[in-house]
């Protein structure tokens, strides 16, 4: 089983205002490999598991797992595809409390109809990974490793070739993060592929592949840049890449977002000697707004170090 | 899908109990209701059976022989007894009056009936009937035991018979006395009759007077207890629908519970369809074991109340199949929530 993203992007409604947090995203996955998909709160990780799973529709661009281009899928196929192709092992374990350890893993081959098998492969399973002895166990009697383990037994109910896991490690403490990250690397075997979403550094040793997502904090080392804008010329838009701080030397610069519909929303209008766009090269997030001059504006790019030795009272 | 809902009832149990709890007490409460007007009904009909008459024969344009009074000369029975079809004819008085028992007053329906003619009460389960002028047979409810006295329209009466379920017009009590008697009372003594009753259907009756089947005279009884009755019904169907809310209230508040469960079982291939099914199931098997309850609650209820409650057979067959539907109405509260899931929720948080 091999996984391929291409070109792909999404877009939705967030609080009114249109996100893109994929933007012409590529990757592969060969088999038998774990892969990160590592990038801070917000960059879009689980938005992409979302995607791979075949439980939210991109935008553009298309995912093919094996032969079968998941984002052709519709309906039924679709949902044939999230029963014999993914599993998931969601954050927060999310196991059904009124189930046992052994019921909850059974839950999807009985929801596919498999209901003969279920028991015995739900079984099979626990013990796989090392939880024979908590098989008639509530998730609330349960530890969050144990629950953790019951829920990738779970993903693995219908032996499928994909596994996802949203953040894996991020409800459990060092020593059951242990043996599920070993768990985690076991699965990955030749005919199966494993997406591991995490913003936890201490993954990445394991990982065969490492799919960044969001941008890291911009260290651009480059002199202060003048730049000089014509009125309603753009000088960043929402969602761009975030490098440097500007600061107003003439005219006036419109902050402004744009809404789900396409509208502009103003945000803040700043003139001399105001400075804008600090936030996105300091924390590596995109840019949350556009930058458009009002009138023949002049201002000066600072890279963050820059920006930081400047005398901010004369600001 | 069905055993998921049947473990989210286990672990929901103190909450689905107390559902169970509450939406029995309101089945049970409509089943008395229903025995209530049954018992109306069962009544007049026990009334109009006792008498043994297959026609009523009154004056033409009477609304019937319990809720009109147009008097006839007595001696008219033997005219109409001479009716072809007619085998036997008997003057009967039938009007309301109050009894005066140790000084407090109680309705009940006074039979006036020649002793041993049509009119005349079932066989007392207790003493026996009346043989004479001044001895009464009266209804168990009427409170008053064999040897007993009272007063009725300033005559005092001894009590030689008590029978049981003899009453109407919502359980007042019948008190059968002699036809002479029920004249002095009502009539200053005059030889007068409120109604002639056949055995044998007359085909013919004096002029100016109609005979009555039997069952306009059941349906003379019903007819003032109809808005009674209505509303009897009308509160039924109030109690279904707070049935109906008490678990529509109760599945709806798992389902938003459930939200995230039903998320993770739809991105594992869940439909919306098995996901309602399941909320159906539990709104059903609540329903279903309220009824069941309901009908054990009702045997407690019963003879707290003053008058008599004669719960259909059927009703006990047609509860649990009312249950099932107000079951399936009520998980339809919860149907959007169900239908509604994205699964992708299940990716979020704690």
């Amino acid at each position: 089983m091999r996984v391929g993203v291409s070109d792909l992007t999404v877009e939705y409604s967030s609080g009114g205002y249109l996100v893109r947090p994929i933007d012409s995203l590529d990757f592969e996955v060969e088999t038998g490999q774990l892969v990160l998909l590592l990038g801070p709160s917000g960059c879009g990780k689980t938005t992409l598991l979302s995607c791979l799973a075949g439980i939210l529709s991109p935008t553009s661009g298309t995912i093919v797992a094996g032969e079968t281009e998941v984002t052709a899928l519709r309906g039924k196929q679709l949902s044939e595809y999230r029963r014999s192709t993914v599993g998931i092992v969601f954050q927060a374990f999310n196991l059904i409390p009124s189930l046992s350890a052994l019921e909850n893993v059974a839950a999807p081959l009985r929801v596919s109809g498999r209901t003969s098998v279920a028991h015995a492969r739900a079984h099979e399973l626990l013990e796989r990974v090392g939880l024979t002895e908590r098989v008639r166990h509530r998730p609330g009697q349960l530890s969050g490793g144990q629950q953790q383990r019951v829920a990738i037994a779970r993903a693995l109910a219908h032996d499928p070739p994909v596994i996802l896991a949203d953040e894996p490690t991020a409800h459990l403490d060092y020593v059951q993060v242990e043996s599920v990250l070993q768990l985690i690397r076991e699965l990955a075997a030749p005919g199966r592929v494993v997406i591991v979403a995490t913003h936890d550094d201490r993954l990445t040793p394991l990982a065969d592949h490492i799919v960044e997502l969001g941008a890291r904090p911009v260290m651009v080392e480059t002199s202060p840049r003048r730049v000089e804008l014509e009125p309603g010329q753009i000088l960043f838009r929402q969602g761009d890449d975030s490098d440097l701080v500007y600061v107003v030397e003439a005219g006036e610069i419109e902050i402004f977002r744009v809404r789900a519909d396409g509208s502009e929303e103003l945000v803040n209008r700043i003139g001399p000697p105001g400075y804008f766009g600090e936030l996105g090269p300091l924390l590596g997030t995109p840019r949350s707004a556009s930058a458009r001059a009002w009138n023949f504006t002049v201002l000066t790019g600072y890279s963050t170090a820059d920006f930081q030795r400047l005398d901010k009272t004369a600001l | 899908m069905w055993y998921i809902s049947l473990a989210d009832l286990r672990f929901r149990q103190r909450r689905f109990i107390i559902a169970v709890a509450g939406t029995s007490l309101v089945f049970a409460m409509a089943l008395v209701l229903a025995g209530l007007s049954g018992a109306w009904r069962v009544e007049a009909q026990r009334t109009v059976r006792e008498v043994g008459a297959d026609a009523w024969v009154l004056r033409t344009g009477v609304a019937g022989p319990f809720t009109a009074l147009a008097t006839m000369p007595a001696a008219l029975a033997e005219e109409v007894a001479a009716s072809p079809g007619v085998r036997e004819a008997d003057p009967l008085i039938v009007l309301r009056q109050t009894v005066r028992l140790q000084g407090d007053l109680t309705d009940a329906n006074l039979f006036g009936h020649r002793l041993d003619g049509a009119g005349r009460p079932p066989e007392p389960v207790d003493g026996r009937r009346a043989r004479r002028s001044g001895e009464a047979v009266v209804n168990r409810t009427l409170g008053v035991d064999v040897g007993e006295r009272f007063d009725i329209g300033g005559r005092t009466f001894t009590t030689v018979g008590v029978v049981s379920g003899m009453s109407y017009a919502a359980g007042i009590p019948n008190v059968y006395v002699s036809i002479a008697d029920a004249q002095a009372i009502a009539f200053a003594g005059e030889p007068v009759a409120s109604v002639i009753v056949t055995r044998g259907t007359p085909s013919e009756v004096p002029a100016g007077f109609v005979a009555m089947p039997s069952a306009e005279a059941k349906a003379d009884i019903l007819r003032p207890l109809e808005s009674g009755i209505k509303s009897i019904d009308t509160s039924q169907i109030m109690l279904w629908v707070v049935a109906a809310f008490i678990i529509g209230a109760v599945v709806y508040m798992s389902a938003l519970e459930r939200v995230r469960d039903f998320a993770v079982l739809k991105a594992v291939g869940a439909s919306s369809v098995s996901l309602f099914a399941g909320l159906a199931l539990q709104s059903v098997v609540v329903s279903v074991l309220s009824s069941i309850a309901a009908m054990a609650i009702t045997q407690l209820l019963i003879p707290i109340f003053p008058m008599e409650v004669v719960i259909p057979s059927r009703a006990f067959v047609v509860l649990p199949v009312i249950a099932l539907g107000v079951g399936l109405v009520a998980s339809l509260v919860a149907l959007r929530r169900a239908v509604a899931v994205e699964p992708a929720l299940a990716f979020g948080g704690p």
